[in-house]
């Protein structure tokens, strides 16, 4: 069972948590401009890397809040949590972040 | 009486002689004392013969002391709290305890299965494979026969009635293995001050301690023992586990130990465990720094005929004589790669037991131990092995040879011994186990001839003999050192503590020997095993390589090495070395299999811990709850909700009930207990930016005080949830959900607010369990509500059909909606939880002049699919989108909402995609089973592959309407009103159904508006 | 509840009482908006904690569930005037004020044997150096979500839990004191 630093409420089980998947898919702001690839892209496909992963995760038993997690997908390793940056940002949520480990 | 324990030594042993303790194997009844294992007492009554082999039916004896057991497996009780698969030296001895032999039919002695032992030579590896494929209608005939003859225990038929507890914990230094090293290293770190647990696997603490004849710090080892543990047990943050089995190391060095409470002094307490006292806890410790010191195995050796009774490791004949005061034989063989067994060889001398010879494989004169041993006049053979044992169900003697280091050449026999012991020593393995499933490599150390813990992957160090040293001295000082740095790790201040000394003698190094030769090849010669659970042979590995394993995972499912209770903690080394040979490999290349939890074989019953029963699953309960129980309702599981059903009157059964509610509610009124609809309040400046996004209609254009139907997509565009919504107030909302989605909902909407849009501001905040609702439907529930007393008018032109209104219901404040989930004209009261039981009697008792009948679920569900309503997750599965529902008209085409894009894809935009109908049977009796697949052309079902053209939703018997009513999902359903279709199940003849409209009860809708 | 009372055995070490006329106050706002927090501080009396799984004591009992959102305990009596005082207090301020007290029940557990029962089904840590007086916490108790707080006195603590799950709890809660 992982551990997981809620950036909030400090270390706790996973069981108190709820996945939400990898962290910095950005939803597309017009989507009626984009093809149906384009659209599939984003609404399907997922980098599934072998290694560090950012992801999301929901504190559901606890604060409730949303963050971000780097984990790595073959030791489970956490590298650190993060609290999600500002929307908007270049690179999309979950990535314009400060370091919360 | 009068053979009483007849190898049970005179003097000695950690036994309590003053408490005999009577029990019974196979129902001959037997004497042994407390502090006995049910190994050691049949040892001391002179029983060796325990088992027949899985595979062979050979007789079997006990062969070791600990979880490395493979043949002593017992059925242990009976009735109900029998546990099948104990290995007798694991099973404390209890007074009346009962235990049977699992394996052996009719009895162990003489075994019916045996002569296929005569057949050997066709059961090699694989046989099950081989034997039994052909000809394949057979295999069901086989397979039956083949389940008889296999397995051990029986498990009991009836409910488990012990009781079993789980128990959190938080440590600083967690020590798997409470021996030298464990104790050392727990002391050093519980001194700093440290918060420490300290499990160990037997009943009490001292390991290998309290079965050796050496001393630390100069008094016998178990004195040092005690005065640790009194220490440790003084320490207000140190816990200690005895028979507490570390049984998994998992991710974040999260570990579960499994504690047994109802043996040892709790048995005779309770005498048989009291009702409700726990029998066994599961501890799940998540720990900052791991102390693994669990020892080592001792390895046998693969020579012919290695598997018969009295054929011991040399460490349990010593743990048998030390620990217990039992002997297992009075002429005995030592035979070793290594100086440990010398040890057995002096305590068997010291216990008056002839020992006839050690037979050491290594050449040369021996060291201090071999020295010792030949100063009692013990013959010391080197450069020769035993190459055979002669004796079925006892050892009666064995060949010994002269060995050139060559383990594949065929040798002579020169010597025979009689005897009826043979105490082997192949050297020993670490217990890395937890170590590999922390993730920890693991090294082949080539002096030592084992694999050794080497880099970890989490917060763990290895001490003592698991991690390779093999001297009490050695072990002590690691033990001390894994503790001092475990302190540091934590940034404590260490504690002064000085190594406790211990007089070692200095050891030889062991000789890779794993497989001694035979008077024949290594494929013809007597069997020479390796895995004695599962009969894995020398001559079966060598098999499976030659018919293409090289894997050494593919090895072990081939051959079955390494798969019984014991999971190969016995052979499996010997295992790899016979692979690594065979492949001309080294054992390194081959590498080991790999190791997972659990350590050891635990009850389920450990694993379920409270959650059995009424505990197994929360029951949530509204607060009504009471009235409808009290009212004799059924109750529905509704996800962890238990919601009433239907409300019987005296004599009805379900559909008589649904009936006379549907009726009620079409012709007068009913009320219902919605209280577990998802509720939230949304509000704040962007609330309406917000909600435009996540519902499809157009949020708003919804006026202050309006309600409307809305349904939310996921980004696929099919269809997640749904329900009424209204606008209290400019920015202020409250949402209603899908029971099953209440949380998942406010979830997925708190996701998008603090994920994707953190710019928008808006506070959700969960009202479910704040309020409950009662609705009141039917024709007289506006009545019903005048009588009640309300300070509003309720009348259409004030209060319309989807409008929401702050009231004074009979005096008390509520909340009040003209929505209607049953077409017809309907209220529902949104009232505090704290008074809603107050409110609903009141509206029972309002209602007696209306005949007003409470309804359950069932009534809700036909009421709605009379009205084509739908119900999520019912007449949706995650592929069905708002148009395949027929409601294109809650899709705003000004806006963008989650999921429209999706709806544009071209899966999404085909005509043939399922779409909401209605079916009505054709003779208009028949209720369609739910589930049922629709198909075009009358063929029974089974009798050829047929195009299945959709499904049964929802399938009810309409009391207002009188026939059955369905809603069903059919591929391009709409165009194809009037069709005939079949429904089929799988036990019925075709029904054949018409496609008409999903609507069924007033149309037009023009009830609710009244 | 008398029937989880009648439950529990004589000798128990472990006491579970119903706190009955609990009312309750859920509050969102955020904290970095300085006047609102010191609006409500000023109708509270007392402090908003503002400090992740702490609350704070006075009149009512503020826990911190969030970093925006509070728990106020109060008596069942005063809910709806606090929250209307509440509201008009911080009308000029984007909060959220809903009166939940019909969604929660409070318990406490008490006796030497308090932590132990709730270790058999919460997995944080609550040995008192980690989980101490002023401490709170929501977190999974058995299979309910709840929000424990430790009490003053030692080995006492309050369990706020949703209404629909109050038998579950009381029943798994009476059976983890009984062994």
């Amino acid at each position: 069972m992982l551990l997981i630093e809620c950036p909030w409420c400090g270390p706790r089980a996973e069981t108190e948590f709820s996945y939400g998947g990898e962290a910095g898919i950005v939803r597309p702001l017009d989507p009626d401009a984009l093809s149906d690839e384009e659209w599939a892209d984003y609404l399907f496909y997922r980098a599934n890397p072998r290694g560090a992963h950012r992801e999301l995760w929901n504190h559901a038993h606890g604060c409730r809040r949303w963050f971000g997690v780097e984990r790595d997908t073959v030791s489970y390793r956490i590298a650190g949590s993060f609290r999600l940056g500002p929307a908007g940002s270049e690179t999309g949520k979950g990535a314009n972040t400060e370091r919360d480990d | 009486m009068a053979a009483a324990q007849p190898n049970r030594l005179p003097r000695g042993g950690r036994i309590d002689r003053s408490r005999p303790l009577k029990f019974s194997l196979d129902g001959k009844s037997y004497t042994g004392f407390a502090g006995d294992t049910l190994a050691s007492a049949l040892i001391a009554n002179g029983v060796l013969l325990v088992g027949r082999s899985f595979k062979l039916r050979r007789p079997r004896g006990i062969v070791g002391s600990g979880a490395e057991e493979p043949n002593a497996i017992m059925q242990v009780g009976e009735g109900a709290g029998a546990q099948p698969n104990l290995p007798a030296t694991r099973v404390e001895l209890r007074h009346g305890l009962v235990a049977h032999t699992t394996r052996g039919w009719p009895s162990v002695r003489f075994d019916i299965g045996a002569i296929s032992d005569s057949f050997g030579r066709i059961l090699g590896a694989g046989f099950y494979y081989k034997t039994f494929m052909y000809p394949r209608f057979l295999w069901k005939y086989y397979e039956r026969a083949i389940r008889l003859s296999t397995g051990f225990g029986h498990a009991p038929a009836a409910p488990d009635p012990d009781v079993y507890e789980h128990r959190n914990a938080h440590c600083d230094v967690l020590v798997a293995g409470g021996g030298p090293a464990g104790l050392v290293a727990a002391l050093a770190a519980a001194r700093s001050g440290a918060r420490v647990i300290l499990a160990d696997d037997g009943n009490e603490f001292g390991g290998s301690l309290l079965s050796c004849a050496e001393q630390v710090d100069g008094a016998p080892a178990a004195d040092w023992v005690a005065g640790v543990v009194a220490e440790l047990r003084g320490l207000p943050d140190c816990t200690l586990l005895p028979r507490g089995t570390v049984l998994g190391y998992h991710d974040h060095d999260f570990l579960t130990v499994a504690e047994r409470c109802d043996v040892g002094e709790a048995a005779d307490r309770q005498d048989h465990a009291r009702p409700g006292e726990t029998a066994e806890r599961l501890w799940r410790i998540r720990a900052k720094r791991v102390i693994l010191a669990q020892g080592g195995f001792e390895r046998s050796l693969a020579f012919c005929n290695n598997d018969r009774p009295g054929v011991m490791l040399a460490s349990a004949v010593s743990t048998y004589i030390n620990r217990f005061a039992a002997l297992p034989g009075r002429r005995a063989v030592v035979f070793t790669n290594n100086d440990s067994a010398y040890r057995t060889a002096l305590d068997l001398a010291g216990a008056r037991a002839a020992v006839e010879a050690i037979v050491d494989s290594r050449p040369g004169s021996g060291g201090e131990l071999a020295a010792r041993a030949q100063a009692q006049g013990i013959p010391v053979l080197h450069g020769r092995v035993v190459c055979d044992v002669t004796g079925k169900k006892r050892v009666r003697g064995v060949r010994i040879a002269e060995w050139g280091g060559d383990s594949w050449e065929t040798i002579k026999s020169t010597i025979y011994i009689d005897c009826d012991l043979l105490a082997v020593s192949g050297g020993w393995s670490p217990a890395v186990h937890l170590h590999a499933q922390a993730g920890g490599s693991l090294d082949w150390d080539e002096t030592r001839l084992c694999f050794l813990p080497a880099q970890a992957r989490q917060s763990h160090d290895s001490a003592g003999a698991g991690n390779g040293r093999q001297s009490l001295d050695e072990c002590l000082a690691d033990g001390l050192r894994a503790g001092a740095e475990a302190v540091a790790k934590l940034g404590l201040a260490p504690a002064a503590i000085e190594a406790p000394a211990a007089n070692s003698a200095g050891q030889l190094p062991i000789e890779a020997l794993w497989r001694v030769p035979a008077e024949r090849d290594a494929d013809r010669c007597p069997k020479q095993f390796i895995d004695f659970q599962n009969d894995a042979t020398v001559a079966d590995i060598r098999l499976a390589v030659r018919e293409g394993y090289r894997n050494v995972e593919h090895v072990k499912r081939y051959t079955a090495l390494g798969f019984g209770t014991d999971q190969g903690k016995l052979g499996n080394i010997n295992g790899m070395a016979v692979l690594a040979d065979a492949l001309g490999k080294t054992i390194p290349e081959v590498g080991t299999t790999t190791f997972r939890p659990v350590y050891t074989p635990v009850r389920f019953g450990t694993v379920a811990g409270e959650s059995v029963g009424g505990l197994y699953d929360p029951v949530r309960k509204t607060a009504l709850h009471e009235w409808h129980e009290a009212a004799g309702a059924p109750m529905e599981v509704v996800g962890q909700w238990h919601r009433p059903w239907y409300f019987p009157r005296e004599g009805e059964d379900l559909h008589g009930a649904v009936a006379r509610e549907c009726l009620a509610v079409r012709n007068s009124v009913g009320a219902m207990d919605a209280s577990t609809l998802g509720k939230i309040d949304a509000r704040g400046p962007d609330v309406v930016e917000f909600l435009e996004r996540i519902y499809t209609h157009n949020v708003g254009r919804m006026k202050v005080g309006r309600c409307a139907y809305g349904i939310m997509l996921g980004e696929d565009g099919m269809v997640m949830d749904d329900g009424v919504m209204a606008r209290l107030g400019e920015n202020h909302f409250y949402l209603t959900t899908t029971t099953g989605g209440a949380a998942n909902v406010l979830n997925w909407l708190e996701a998008w607010l603090q994920t994707e849009w953190p710019e928008l501001e808006v506070w959700l905040t969960s009202l479910t369990e704040h309020y409950s609702t009662i609705a009141v439907a039917g024709p007289n529930s506006r009545v019903l509500l005048e009588k009640l007393g309300c300070d509003i008018p309720l009348d259409k032109e004030n209060f319309p059909f989807l409008t929401v209104r702050n009231a004074k219901l009979a005096g008390m404040p509520v909340q009040l909606f003209r929505v209607s989930f049953s077409g017809e004209l309907a209220f529902e009261i949104n009232i505090a939880s704290q008074f809603a039981l107050d409110m609903w009697r009141m509206v029972m008792e309002a209602g007696r002049e209306f005949e007003i009948a409470p309804y359950g679920t069932e009534t809700m569900h036909v009421l709605r699919a009379e009205k084509g309503f739908i119900i999520v997750g019912q007449e949706t599965d995650g592929s069905v989108t708002p148009v395949d529902l027929g409601m294109n008209w809650l899709l705003s085409k000004e806006k963008d909402f989650l999921g429209k894009r999706s709806l544009a894809r071209p899966d999404c935009l085909q005509e043939d995609r399922k779409q909401l109908v209605g079916l009505l049977s054709a003779d208009r009796r028949t209720v369609l089973p739910e589930g049922a697949q629709l198909i075009e052309e009358a063929v029974r079902a089974g009798a050829t592959p047929v195009p299945m053209c959709g499904h049964v939703t929802s399938s009810y018997h309409s009391a207002c309407l009188g026939h059955p009513v369905a809603l069903a999902l059919v591929a391009g359903g709409r165009a194809r009103k009037g069709e005939t279709l079949f429904a089929v199940g799988p036990e019925r003849e075709p029904i054949a159904v018409e496609v008409v409209s999903p609507v069924f009860y007033d149309p037009k809708g023009e009830r609710q508006h009244v | 509840m008398s029937e989880a009372m009648a439950e529990s055995a004589p000798d128990a070490r472990v006491d579970i009482n119903e706190l009955p006329g609990r009312g309750f106050l859920n509050v969102r706002l955020d904290p970095r908006d300085k006047h609102a927090v010191k609006s409500a501080e000023q109708v509270l009396g007392q402090a908003m904690p503002l400090v992740a799984n702490t609350y704070s004591s006075g009149t009512h009992r503020v826990y911190w569930l969030g970093p925006d959102e509070w728990l106020i305990e109060t008596d069942a009596e005063n809910a709806a005037a606090l929250s209307g005082e509440l509201g008009e207090a911080l009308a000029d301020f984007n909060v959220a004020i809903n009166d939940v007290s019909g969604g929660h029940v409070a318990q406490r557990l008490s006796g030497p044997e308090s932590r132990t029962v709730l270790a058999k089904g919460c997995t944080i840590d609550l040995h008192p150096r980690e989980f101490g007086p002023g401490q709170c916490a929501r977190t999974a108790l058995a299979r309910a979500t709840v929000l424990l707080a430790a009490g003053s006195e030692p080995d006492s603590y309050t369990i706020i839990a949703a209404r629909s799950f109050t038998d579950y709890l009381r029943h798994w809660l009476t059976h983890a004191a009984k062994k």
